[in-house]
C-alpha cells in the first residue's frame, strides 16, 4: 500500500485517540483482574499467610525458570518450543547420573547438555528458517525416544548425594525461588542492556527486515535457544533433585505450563515484545490463582480450566493493545 | 507538435468513458478522462508514472468510484460500486499482480470468481478446455496444479479466466511486465483472439513497442488528463513519447559536477535467471548512479542481487578493489554495501520499535562494549544520526509506525548513513510513497552521502527523480542495460530506452 502523503492532522489525532482508548480498555481490564484476585484472595481462608505465600512462589519457581527460557525464544520470533518436557526429563537423567562427579560438575554437565540439544534446534530455526512448532514436535519425540531407549525405560537414580543441596531452604524458602528471582533479573538485564537483547527484539519483530539489514539473524536465534536450553536445564536439575529420580515423565506438563506463564505475562507469541519480569508475573499469577482454587476446594479440572481462561484473557488484551498501535 | 486528432468511430462504440474525475486527499489524480472503445478494438492507455492510468483502470473495474463523469458499457450508464458489480456488467480485469492460486488446479482457478460456476462438474470441463485452447495453452491439463506452470502460463490462465466470464470489456494492466518475450507473444496472440471475439480490450503497458504493434488506437494521459486518442498506425515511438511528456524541456539540470573518487564498487557479469541477462557497472565514490527501468526491467533485481538478497544470482563484485562474495545480506553489509528496499514495511523498518532503535539497528556492535550497550555511545551515535536526518531529538522514542511515509523513509535511509564502513548505498525506489517535502529531504540526504565519498546507486522509474538526483543514469529494458548516460540527457531519450530498449531495435 502506498502512503501518498503525510497523514493530515485530524487522522493523527484520531489515531492517538484510538490508541488511548485501547490502552484505557487494557488498563481497566488489568485493574479489575488484579482487584478480583486480591478480593478473592483476601476472602479466602488461609490465603494471606506466610506459609501460603511460600507455597505459591515455590510452585511458580520451577515453571518460572523454564518459562524464562521460553521467553527468549518467543521474543526472538521463533514462537514456541514444544520440546520442553522431554528436554527436562533427559537433562534430569544426565544430572542425576553425573552425581558421582560432585554437584557442580553435574550441574555444569546438565546445563551444557540442555543448551546443546536446544541450541541445535535453534540453529535449524535461525539459519534454515525451519518452522519451530514442527521442528520441536519432532525433537520432542526424538529426545523422549532416545532417553527411553538409553535408560531402557527405567528411572535413573542419583549416583551421588550432592544433588540434595538443591533442595535446601535457606530462610525457609526453597533455593529454586532465589534462583528464579536471580535468573529473572539476569535475563531482564540481558534483554535490556546488551546488544544481543536488542537484536533479539528486532529479529523477533520483523525477520525479513532484520535479514535485509544484515543483522546476524541465525546467530541471534541460536544464542537465544542456547540460553533457553540452559534455563530448561536449571529447571531440570531442581525437578530431578526434588524427585530424587528421573524417568521420561519427569517433565510432566511443563511444556504447556511454561507457555501459559509466558503468555499470561503478556508476551505475545508473535515476537518482538515481552520481558522476563512479565514472565515472572505470569508464572506467579497462575500459581496464585491455582492456589486460591485449591484452597477453596475446587477440583484439579477447574484449576486447569481457569489457567486456560487466564491465558485466553491476557492474549486477547495483548492483541487489542497491539492493534491500537498502528490502526 | 499538435496531438493527432482522434478518429471518430461512434457507430460501434461499446465502452464510453466521459469526463471521469477522481481525487485522493488533495491531489487530483484524474481530471478529465474521456475516450471510447469499440467492440473488437484493442485500445491502449499510455502515460508516464502518475499520469492517472491506474486510477482510470481502478474506476473501470469497480475498485474506486469516480468523483465525476460517467462510464457507459453498451447503452447503459453504469455505477460500478465494487469489483463484483463490475464483473456482473462484463468488465474483466487482468492485473499486474497475479490473482491465481498456485495450490489449486487449472480448472479450480478458472472457476474462481466465475459467477456462473457454483461447483465443478464435467459440464464445465469442455468449456474450460476451449478457454485454455483459445489462449494458446493447449498443452496444459485442467487437473494440473498451477504451481507446476511458469509465470507466463499463469498470466495466460488469468486471461482465460477473464474470457470465461463473458466479458464485454477486458482490461489488461501491464500483463507482460514480468514476462519473457516468448511468453509475451502468447499474451499478444490471446489478446487478439479476445478482441476478435467481439470484446472491447483496454491495454495498459509501459512497453511502447508492443503498444503500437498490438493496439488499434492509443489514448495518452498526462497529469490526469487525456492528451490525445490516435490511431496506432499514425503514431511512432517518438510521437508517442512526445505526447506523454508534453512540451516541457526535461533535461538534466546543469549542476556542479561532483568530484568522482576511485571505483568503490565494480559489478561484473551480474545475472539473475529469468530477470537480468547481463549487467556490469563501475561505481565511483562521490557519485550518484541510477538504474532506470520499468517494472520487470530487472533494475530492482540488480540492486537486490548486489545486496545478497537473490540466492539464484551470479555476479562478481569488488568493493574498493577487493573481491567480495555476497552470499547473504549480512555478507553484503560486512563488505560495506547497505540496501534500502522498496518495501520499507515488510523488508525495512521495525515499525513497532522507536526511531532510536531503528536508526541504530545496524550498528549495535558500535554502541556496545563487550556486548553490553554503552549509554554514552548509544546517545552520541543517535544524536549524530537524528541531526543528519533532520529528525527532532524529542521524537526519538516514538514508534516508527506512527510516522509519515516521508519520515519513515528518512529513518530507513538514515540507518545506512554516517558510518565509515558503508562504501556503497543501494536504494530501490528511494521515494516511493513519499510526499513532496519528504522527497526533497531524502534527495538531499543522498546527495550529502555522495559528497561524503559514498557511491550511491538507486533504481527509479520517475524521470524527474532521475534528472534531479543522478550523475549517471543506466537505462534498463527487459533485463539488459540499454545505455549509460552521463550529463545532459533528454527525458524523452530516457523514456524511450526504458519503454522500448535500444534504438537499433525495430
Amino acid at each position: 500500500m502506498n502512503v501518498t502523503a503525510a497523514p493530515s492532522a485530524p487522522s493523527v489525532l484520531r489515531r492517538r485517540r484510538q490508541r488511548t482508548r485501547n490502552e484505557l480498555v487494557v488498563d481497566v481490564v488489568v485493574v479489575v483482574a488484579v482487584l478480583a484476585v486480591l478480593v478473592i484472595g483476601l476472602t479466602t481462608d488461609r490465603f494471606v499467610t506466610v506459609a501460603n505465600a511460600k507455597a505459591i512462589v515455590t510452585s511458580a519457581s520451577l515453571v518460572g525458570i523454564a518459562a524464562l527460557g521460553l521467553t527468549l525464544i518467543m521474543i526472538g520470533g521463533s514462537a514456541v518450543s514444544l520440546a520442553i518436557s522431554p528436554t527436562v526429563a533427559a537433562v534430569g537423567m544426565v544430572f542425576l547420573s553425573a552425581q558421582s562427579l560432585g554437584l557442580v560438575p553435574a550441574l555444569a554437565m546438565a546445563i551444557v547438555f540442555g543448551a546443546l540439544i536446544t541450541g541445535v534446534q535453534g540453529a535449524v530455526v535461525g539459519y534454515a528458517a525451519a518452522n519451530p512448532v514442527v521442528l520441536t514436535i519432532a525433537a520432542s519425540f526424538a529426545i523422549a525416544g532416545l532417553a527411553a531407549g538409553i535408560t531402557g525405560g527405567v528411572s535413573v537414580s542419583p549416583s551421588g548425594l550432592g544433588y540434595d543441596r538443591l533442595n535446601a531452604t535457606p530462610g525457609g524458602v526453597p533455593l529454586s525461588v532465589f534462583v528464579l528471582l536471580l535468573l529473572t533479573l539476569a535475563v531482564e538485564w540481558t534483554l535490556r542492556r546488551t546488544g544481543f537483547g536488542r537484536s533479539l527484539y528486532l529479529v523477533g519483530e520483523n525477520r525479513p527486515a532484520a535479514q535485509a539489514a544484515g543483522l546476524p539473524v541465525g546467530r541471534t536465534t541460536t544464542v537465544a535457544w542456547l540460553g533457553a536450553g540452559a534455563l530448561f536445564a536449571v529447571t531440570a536439575a531442581f525437578t530431578a533433585a526434588f524427585n530424587t529420580s528421573a524417568n521420561v515423565n519427569l517433565g510432566g506438563t511443563l511444556t504447556f505450563d511454561a507457555i501459559a506463564a509466558v503468555l499470561a505475562g503478556g508476551t505475545p507469541i508473535s515476537g518482538g515484545r515481552g520481558s522476563a519480569l512479565r514472565t515472572l508475573a505470569g508464572a506467579v499469577l497462575i500459581a496464585a490463582v491455582s492456589d486460591i482454587l485449591l484452597l477453596r476446594g475446587y477440583s484439579t479440572g477447574v484449576q486447569v480450566l481457569v489457567k486456560g481462561l487466564i491465558v485466553l484473557l491476557v492474549v486477547i488484551v495483548v492483541h487489542v493493545l497491539a492493534r491500537g498501535r498502528h490502526a | 507538435m499538435t496531438p493527432t486528432p482522434s478518429t471518430t468511430r461512434t457507430s460501434e462504440e461499446l465502452v464510453r468513458v466521459v469526463g471521469l474525475a477522481k481525487s485522493f486527499g488533495g491531489t487530483q489524480a484524474v481530471r478529465d478522462a474521456s475516450f471510447s472503445i469499440a467492440a473488437g478494438e484493442i485500445h491502449a492507455l499510455c502515460g508516464h508514472n502518475g499520469a492517472g492510468k491506474s486510477t482510470v483502470v481502478k474506476m473501470l473495474s469497480g475498485q474506486e468510484s469516480p468523483d465525476g463523469g460517467a462510464i457507459h458499457i453498451g447503452d447503459e450508464p453504469l455505477s460500478l460500486r465494487s469489483r463484483q458489480v463490475a464483473q456482473r456488467h462484463g468488465v474483466a480485469l487482468v492485473d499486474q499482480e497475479l490473482s491465481v492460486v498456485p495450490a489449486l488446479t487449472v480448472a479450480e482457478n478458472l472457476m474462481l470468481g466465475d459467477l456462473r460456476t457454483r461447483w465443478l462438474n464435467r459440464s464445465h470441463h469442455a468449456r474450460f478446455r476451449s478457454l485454455l485452447d483459445s489462449v494458446g495453452l493447449d498443452h496444459v491439463r485442467l487437473d494440473q496444479r498451477l504451481s507446476e506452470l511458469g509465470i507466463g502460463e499463469r498470466q495466460l490462465i488469468e486471461i482465460a479466466r477473464a474470457l470465461g466470464q463473458d466479458a464485454r470489456l477486458v482490461i489488461l494492466d501491464e500483463p507482460t511486465a514480468t514476462l519473457s518475450d516468448v511468453e509475451s507473444q502468447y499474451v499478444y496472440a490471446s489478446v487478439r483472439k479476445v478482441a476478435a471475439a467481439g470484446c472491447a480490450v483496454l491495454f495498459v503497458s509501459h512497453r511502447l513497442g508492443e503498444v503500437l504493434a498490438l493496439s488499434d488506437r492509443v489514448t495518452v494521459m498526462r497529469d490526469g488528463e487525456v492528451v490525445a486518442t490516435s490511431a496506432a498506425g499514425e503514431l511512432t515511438i517518438d510521437s508517442l513519447i512526445h505526447q506523454m511528456l508534453g512540451e516541457a524541456p526535461h533535461r538534466l539540470s546543469a549542476r556542479p559536477a561532483r568530484a568522482a573518487g576511485d571505483v568503490a564498487l565494480a559489478v561484473e557479469g551480474l545475472r539473475v535467471p529469468g530477470r537480468v541477462e547481463e549487467f556490469s557497472m563501475g561505481l565511483r565514490g562521490g557519485q550518484v548512479y541510477a538504474v532506470a527501468g520499468q517494472l520487470g526491467s530487472g533494475a530492482s533485481d540488480v540492486l537486490r542481487a548486489i545486496s545478497g538478497l537473490v540466492p539464484a544470482a551470479t555476479l562478481r563484485l569488488q568493493v574498493d578493489g577487493k573481491a567480495v562474495r555476497v552470499g547473504s545480506p549480512a555478507a553484503a553489509v560486512r563488505a560495506g554495501i547497505a540496501f534500502v528496499s522498496n518495501d520499507r514495511k515488510s523488508e525495512g523498518l521495525f515499525l513497532d520499535k522507536p526511531i532510536s532503535w531503528n536508526l541504530l539497528a545496524t550498528r549495535l556492535p558500535d554502541v556496545t562494549r563487550l556486548g553490553v550497550l554503552s549509554r554514552r555511545r548509544w546517545s552520541a551515535a543517535l544524536t549524530g544520526l537524528l541531526e543528519l536526518c533532520g529528525l527532532e531529538r524529542r521524537r526519538a522514542g516514538h514508534d516508527v509506525g506512527s510516522l509519515s511515509g516521508g519520515n519513515q523513509q528518512k529513518v530507513f535511509v538514515g540507518r545506512c548513513l554516517g558510518r565509515d564502513d558503508v562504501r556503497v548505498l543501494l536504494l530501490d525506489e528511494p521515494t516511493r510513497g513519499v510526499d513532496v517535502g519528504g522527497r526533497a529531504a531524502i534527495h538531499a540526504l543522498l546527495r550529502d552521502a555522495a559528497d561524503r565519498g559514498m557511491a550511491v546507486l538507486f533504481s527509479s522509474t520517475e524521470l524527474e527523480e532521475l534528472q534531479e538526483l543522478a550523475d549517471v543514469v543506466v537505462t534498463m529494458h527487459k533485463g539488459v542495460a540499454v545505455r549509460r548516460h552521463e550529463g545532459d540527457t533528454a527525458s524523452a531519450v530516457l523514456l524511450r530506452e526504458m519503454t522500448h530498449g535500444a534504438e537499433e531495435r525495430p
